[in-house]
């Protein structure tokens, strides 16, 4: 670091290190916590290895809980990203990551794909994929009369797709009968539970690189918000910027939600709370977003496993029951 | 190469409609340009239009010289700046960061802001006053406020040209004076061509040495304030009657609005006094 | 009378020409003297004793051997998947409450580790650990009781927990019952695999014999009364031709209403007074102040044949919905309802 090094930069890293932190200890308390209690001891038994360390503990830690952990920091990585970027293009507050009919498209393409016999990989989750990418294309095209910039038909094409869609929803729950409904209703929660570690690494494998992307682009949402003819007089490529984030962020959001179901509110309270908290430069909330709504996630999951008394709760419920106070909180804080 | 802009035939339609209708003038570099004109005379889309918001439909568009087809978005961004009538304030940027966005045509990829870029906010902020609003949040501000901190960020953008949408619309009496004092001071010490939309007569009579005249997407008169507030002129082309005499403040014209109850034929009909 | 030593060593050279004694005395003296002063040997009891350690040297090692190799065993599920697992499992998980009955009803409870939420019957095995619900099973759990074998069933357990259980190294065997032949042979191949075979065929020859007598019975009835059987309140819901259900019903000399391709097909109440069921059958899902609320609703009908006889029942769900040899006591309930005259005459 030379003594040039904008300021920016150092409160990107100070930010950064803190969350990371924060991600760090919200991972060593998910895979040491869960429904038979092993503790952090066991996980540094099994780390250190050795005669000592329980095998049976260890397939626990290791083989069920870690990639459990892993899936809901990306997930909850991808979400609050997901989230901010839609807040961004759509200059719309209100925005989270299902807003353009991703989570219709994705359900009902999941449904279909459960009543039909698949299993979750890879059936199930090709179908919610390409259920997805339909209901974007089909936005797209329904808004493409007007340029893409005009945001609000952008908006409005995807509230009545997911409307369009939660009608077929509820129309195929109300044909199914048999533990197929189980199914669908766990998927329909948000299910992080019935992934592995080389799925999760093929999941991480693909959403890295649209991190990357977005993070590049952060300086034009930044610009993005002042106005899109502010914007396009101060340098930025409108059409193609919002293009970029809005397939980026899709395929994203699409690739978790086939995964892993429909887990909602992350996408809409997390970069609120970071932007209380940290200001609304993008340059540092992206990767704000991205470290804070993984280790929240995680939070959420542990939390989602370890309440109830018997079996688990939908890890959806928590984080509701959790940001919702807190943003009030914060909201009030700040004085709003 | 004295030309700041130079506009040769151009036409503009938004579908069918025609909206500029064949328009040629040119914009002298280090001139105050205003350009007035009754509603829907095409006044936004011409700003638009010379900003690179808009594409050039039809016609010839020069920017210092060069075909604005010819800028990359960032080097346009460098030689022109653009302040908008209305701008949004939803999501709570501080004053700094506001201004600072105005370095972005000389900022690389993530747009990251070294020392030098920092002090050309500064001073900018303290050019428009907004300096000890510095970190306040964009919604706080007054109206007035919140324009000179718009300007502040255009001055960030180092432009040769400035152009302005109805910069005063909305302003109370004592900052309207302070912005239009603002673009002559920009004027005169940095010798950026400001080229300006108004609705207010008068003050385009005080400041600006040449006017636009537009009516209906066509040029009705273009030229020094006093050529162009002539009361044949402006009856004709706001249709309406009109007071035109020297302004007792200087060498410019004053437009004055005539109420019903002064066309009493039992008072003098006059022009001059 | 003793003799020198010396003599003994004699006999190797010759015995008539080294012995004082007579010709008789040469070898029987030798031989005397040799059965006198060593213990007296029967020497079929050498023999038998050799004929014994042989074999038991044999199980002995074949033991041990097997002990080394006790994952030797590989066979094939009912659904067709070869699985590897130990020939006598001591750590076993039912992944559904039917398995639970089933492992009971052979007696081999002993091996039962865990068990999933809704196993109840028989009550000993609410004791048992609990590893989640048979649609929503929890791995850890599983994993914890460290077991040698689950037992999966394919309706409801779901197919990705199966294939994580398989990538931890737990060996899962699946059975799929559908109708009373395939509940007997998931029986049976259970018992297989608990090795107790004898018993699951004992239960199956009851459960057979049971059944033949039904139909034995039923086969003297001239008429097949119509019935509804409801599984589902609001909606209702009848059952399908693919289900248990219907399978009880027509073995038990019924005509079911809802029988056809659907398996859990939906009625208003105008198409089912529009059938015109003699018998009407609820399941007791619901409590019994429920069955009340329901019959009463059914009984402002009075033209529908099974409120003018008073012909609706309510039976235990268990009985009919598990794949268990409990349905043939669910089959006996029925042929009791369906026609009690056959019960009545005996009397």
């Amino acid at each position: 670091m030379n003594t040039q090094t904008p300021a920016l930069l150092r409160r990107l890293l100070a930010v950064s290190f803190l969350l990371s932190l924060f991600l760090f200890m919200a991972i060593i308390l998910g895979i040491s916590i869960g429904s038979t209690k092993s503790g952090i001891r066991s996980v540094l038994q099994s780390l250190l290895g050795g005669e000592a360390s329980d095998s049976m503990a260890s397939t626990i830690i290791w083989q069920l809980r870690f990639p459990r952990v892993l899936l809901a920091g990306l997930v909850g990585a991808t979400l609050s990203l997901g989230g901010l970027v839609f807040q961004a293009i759509l200059r719309n507050p209100l925005a989270e990551p299902y807003i353009l009919g991703i989570s219709g498209g994705a359900a009902v393409g999941a449904i279909l794909g459960i009543l039909l016999g698949f299993s979750r990989f890879i059936g199930v989750s090709l179908f919610a994929f390409a259920g997805s990418a339909g209901t974007l294309l089909m936005i797209l095209v329904m808004s493409s009369g007007q340029t893409i910039l005009k945001k609000d038909s952008l908006l409005l094409s995807g509230v009545m797709v997911n409307a369009f869609c939660s009608a077929i929803i509820m129309f195929l729950l109300s044909l199914t009968q048999d533990s197929r409904l189980h199914n669908i209703i766990f998927w329909l929660m948000g299910d992080l539970s019935m992934l592995d570690i080389r799925h999760v690494g093929i999941l991480a494998g693909l959403i890295f690189p649209c991190f990357i992307i977005v993070f590049w682009q952060s300086h034009s949402m930044n610009l993005l918000l002042l106005g899109k003819e502010m914007a396009q007089s101060m340098g930025v490529n409108i059409r193609a910027v919002t293009l970029i984030l809005l397939i980026t962020t899709s395929f994203m959001v699409s690739t978790t939600v086939s995964q892993v179901g429909l887990l909602g509110f992350v996408g809409l309270v997390i970069p609120h709370l970071l932007r209380l908290l940290l200001g609304p430069d993008h340059r540092i909330l992206v990767p704000s977003c991205i470290i804070g709504g993984a280790a929240y996630m995680i939070i959420c999951d542990l939390l989602a496993r370890v309440l109830p008394q018997q079996g688990e709760m939908p890890a959806g419920v928590i984080t509701a029951m959790i940001g919702a106070p807190m943003f009030i909180f914060l909201l009030k804080r700040s004085g709003k | 190469m004295n030309m700041a802009i130079v506009v040769k035939n151009l036409i503009h339609n938004y579908g069918d409609t025609a909206i500029l209708k064949n328009l040629s003038f040119s914009i002298q570099k280090g001139d105050f340009f205003i350009i007035i004109g009754p509603n829907g005379s095409g006044k936004t889309t011409l700003m638009k239009t010379m900003s690179g918001i808009l594409k050039v439909q039809n016609g010839l568009l020069e920017v210092m010289g060069r075909p604005i087809k010819t800028y990359s978005r960032k080097a346009l961004g460098r030689t022109i700046a653009y302040v908008p009538q209305t701008m949004q304030a939803d999501f709570p940027f501080t004053t700094r960061e506001v201004v600072l966005m105005g370095r972005s045509p000389y900022l690389g990829m993530l747009g990251l802001e070294q020392k030098a870029d920092h002090e050309i906010a500064r001073k900018a902020m303290a050019f428009t006053e907004v300096e000890s609003l510095a970190d306040r949040k964009l919604d706080q501000l007054s109206g007035g406020e919140r324009q000179r901190v718009f300007i502040a960020r255009a001055i960030c953008q180092e432009p040769q040209i400035m152009l302005l949408d109805e910069p005063t619309a909305s302003l109370d009496l004592a900052h309207q004076v302070k912005i239009m004092d603002l673009m002559e001071e920009l004027k005169e010490q940095k010798q950026i061509t400001v080229v300006m939309v108004s609705h207010d007569v008068n003050l385009a009579a005080m400041y600006g040495d040449r006017l636009l005249l537009l009516k209906q997407g066509k040029i009705v008169t273009l030229g020094k304030p006093d050529n162009v507030l002539t009361y044949q002129t402006l009856e004709e082309t706001y249709g309406c009657t009109l007071l035109v005499d020297e302004s007792p403040l200087g060498k410019f014209p004053r437009v004055s609005l005539v109420p019903r109850k002064a066309l009493d034929p039992s008072k003098k009909a006059g022009n001059h006094t | 009378m003793k003799k020198p030593v010396s003599r003994r060593r004699d006999h190797h050279n010759s015995f008539s020409s080294q012995l004082p004694i007579g010709k008789d005395d040469a070898i029987c003296p030798f031989l005397m003297k040799e059965i006198r002063h060593t213990p007296i040997r029967d020497p079929n009891r050498r023999f038998k004793f050799t004929y014994l350690a042989i074999p038991l040297l044999v199980v002995l090692g074949v033991f041990f051997a097997t002990e080394k190799l006790c994952l030797a065993l590989q066979v094939t599920d009912q659904l067709g998947r070869t699985v590897t697992l130990s020939d006598n499992p001591q750590r076993i998980i039912a992944m559904a409450p039917s398995i639970t009955e089933i492992i009971f009803a052979l007696g081999q409870e002993h091996r039962l580790k865990g068990v999933t939420r809704f196993s109840d019957f028989p009550s000993e095995a609410l004791l048992l650990p609990k590893v989640g619900s048979y649609v929503h099973l929890d791995l850890e759990k599983i994993v914890a009781l460290k077991p040698d074998l689950c037992l999966a069933v394919k309706d409801g357990n779901p197919i990705e927990v199966i294939q994580r259980l398989e990538s931890l190294k737990i060996p899962v065997y699946a059975v799929n019952p559908t109708n009373f032949t395939s509940v007997m042979q998931a029986v049976v191949k259970i018992g297989e695999l608990l090795d107790a075979t004898g018993k699951a065929n004992r239960l199956v020859r009851s459960m057979n014999s049971r059944i033949q007598h039904v139909k034995s019975l039923v086969v003297k009835t001239t008429h097949r009364p119509r019935v509804f059987f409801q599984i589902g309140i609001n909606p209702i819901v009848g059952v399908g031709t693919r289900t248990f259900i219907h399978e009880l019903i027509v073995l038990a000399g019924g005509r079911n209403l809802s029988e056809g391709p659907i398996p859990y097909p939906r009625f208003s109440r105008e198409q089912i007074l529009g059938l015109s069921p003699e018998i009407f059958i609820i399941t007791s899902m619901a409590r019994e102040k429920t069955f009340d609320k329901i019959k009463a609703d059914w009984d402002r009908w009075p033209d529908m044949p099974a409120v003018r006889s008073n012909r609706m029942f309510v039976v235990d769900s268990n009985l009919f919905d598990r794949p268990t040899p409990r349905l043939v006591d669910g089959l006996e309930v029925l042929v009791k309802l369906i026609h009690p005259e056959l019960f009545e005459e005996k009397r």
